[in-house]
């Protein structure tokens, strides 16, 4: 349960393992979004972390966004999210959303749709690819977006694949080499998916004063795709209330596979019972405060509030 | 040294701006230095050791000192990173240190709850499940020997049998923790209900919360 053990099957078959995760539990479903142009595969320690806490847990495959997809414009994207959005939010009382790098993005225009969302989190959030392992150059892929190069060009995944962990890291090289999949996306993205990816972000980017579900913000400092620009342009100005963010200082960008996984997991677990709890879902009044130091901390934010209220 | 202003005036903007404006003013200031203040003013068609003098110690200068605030600039960036790492990792800790002192008062609780058990043992009436998952929780990893009750359940101890009817409806139903009067039959006093003080205690475990029901003796 601890480690996301790479199956030689997956290599074989990697279709197989595209395919959408669900799984039964309580009231509380979580709609888990993953990477562009990949699968659900790279949120599986997260999900089985979840359905262990009793969520019940979907990470759809939404035509176009997935890996091995037609191409489609980032409005169907969003169609597709919203359509399994709904279909859960017929069938249990609250569902919250968790988008990972560019699902972030996705996450936050969907929020956008569906206001009634539980809560909204966002793990290793991306709205321009501004990390330190981008190159400078890279604007010019947006260029070749409108040159002949669009459909032959493919974005091709480097080292270090977001992962810090070096023995994963290795795994995942051999696996790219043989094979255009891995547990951690894509080994190529295609130059339209990209330019629909940055037009979503773009327009995620302007929406998001107007969001005001509890919100998680999860994200490594020495993210390589993703500068925390992105998740600090996010805090700096959504109108959530119930606010967390977690830094991490042992991941790269794949932090739902990296060093600080469990972490990510059991923040994420707990974050989302404790908004179902802010919100009066629970019959007991939640989980009493006991910890003093905690009880001080606590003080300590309210009192920084008032100032600045 | 006619540069100077230039200078500090990148110095300046590297602090507040960053590193691309900086530059930007370097190369603005290199210009505008040599056209109005190295002599013959207002000329740039005169190349002589005045201007060579500029063109190596301005952007000397400059250089030196935008890359040293650059660079002091970054780490304090980083450390603004680390600090806020820091400050999540405490917030986590605290969190944790709240479920270890919840799991500590619990196990005290299950403590107190087994010596009140074992000490009151002949007198009680009745155990009572507060939580509806208690039961099911408290199955994991136990011994059996004791029937836990079931969601909202009661599990009659020695005495359940001599309450008064009535009783036991009102206590299954309706109980607190705190004193309560119970109609209880006894044996030497030829079957009749007689009123006796009961206490009711109420024990928060690891396993749910439960109410015990017992005669005060």
């Amino acid at each position: 349960m601890a480690t996301v053990e790479f199956h030689p099957q997956s290599v074989a078959a990697p279709a197989a393992h595209a395919a959408r995760f669900f799984s039964e539990g309580d009231s509380h479903a979580v709609l888990l979004l993953h990477g562009l142009s990949s699968s659900p595969l790279e949120l599986r320690y997260l999900a089985r972390y979840l359905q262990s806490e009793g969520f019940t847990v979907c990470a759809p495959v939404i035509e176009g966004y997935s890996a091995g997809t037609r191409d489609l414009p980032m409005e169907r994207w969003l169609e597709g999210a919203v359509r399994e959005f709904d279909a859960l939010a017929s069938r249990y009382e609250r569902v919250s959303i968790c988008g990972l790098s560019i699902g972030g993005a996705l996450a936050l225009r969907l929020v956008r749709a569906r206001p009634s969302a539980q809560s909204l989190v966002l793990l290793s959030l991306t709205l321009t690819y501004d990390g330190w392992a981008i190159p400078w150059y890279r604007f010019a892929l947006d260029w070749a977006y409108y040159t002949p190069l669009r459909s032959r060009y493919r974005y091709r995944e480097a080292e270090p694949f977001g992962l810090r962990n070096e023995a994963l890291r290795a795994k995942i090289a051999r696996a790219m080499q043989r094979n255009a999949f891995s547990e951690v996306g894509p080994s190529t993205i295609a130059l339209p998916a990209l330019h629909q990816a940055l037009r979503m972000a773009r327009a995620a980017r302007r929406e998001v004063a107007a969001i005001q579900n509890d919100t998680l913000v999860i994200h490594a400092i020495d993210d390589e795709t993703s500068s925390p620009r992105n998740p600090r342009y996010v805090i700096d100005h959504i109108g959530s209330s119930f606010l967390r963010t977690v830094w991490l200082d042992d991941s790269y960008h794949m932090i739902t596979s990296d060093n600080e996984r469990e972490i990510v997991a059991r923040e994420t677990a707990l974050f989302l019972r404790e908004s179902e709890l802010a919100h009066g879902a629970g019959d007991a009044g939640g989980q009493p405060v006991v910890s003093k130091a905690l009880a001080r901390r606590l003080r300590q934010l309210a009192a920084v509030g008032r100032e600045r209220a | 040294m006619p540069g100077t202003a230039f200078g500090v005036a990148a110095a300046l903007v590297e602090y507040f701006l960053g590193l691309g404006p900086a530059m930007m003013v370097m190369a603005l200031g290199l210009g505008i230095a040599d056209y109005l203040f190295v002599p013959p003013y207002a000329d740039f068609t005169v190349f002589d050791y005045h201007d060579v003098f500029l063109l190596v110690s301005f952007p000397l200068v400059s250089l030196i000192v935008i890359t040293l605030i650059e660079r002091l600039r970054r780490e304090q960036f980083r450390a603004q990173l680390i600090t806020s790492v820091a400050q999540s990792r405490y917030e986590m800790l605290l969190r944790h240190d709240n479920e270890r002192a919840l799991a500590r008062r619990a196990v005290d609780e299950t403590h107190r709850l087994l010596r009140h058990l074992a000490q009151h043992h002949q007198g009680f009436i009745l155990i009572k499940a507060l939580e509806r998952d208690a039961a099911a929780r408290a199955s994991v990893g136990q011994s059996t020997s004791y029937a836990l009750p079931h969601a909202g359940d009661v599990a009659p101890g020695p005495l359940f049998d001599a309450v008064h009817p009535e009783d036991v409806h009102r206590i299954t139903h309706g109980l607190w923790a705190g004193s309560h009067r119970v109609r209880l039959r006894r044996a030497q006093h030829g079957g009749e209900f007689r009123l006796t003080n009961c206490r009711c205690e109420r024990f928060t475990t690891h396993a749910g919360d439960f109410l015990v029901l017992r005669t005060e003796q």
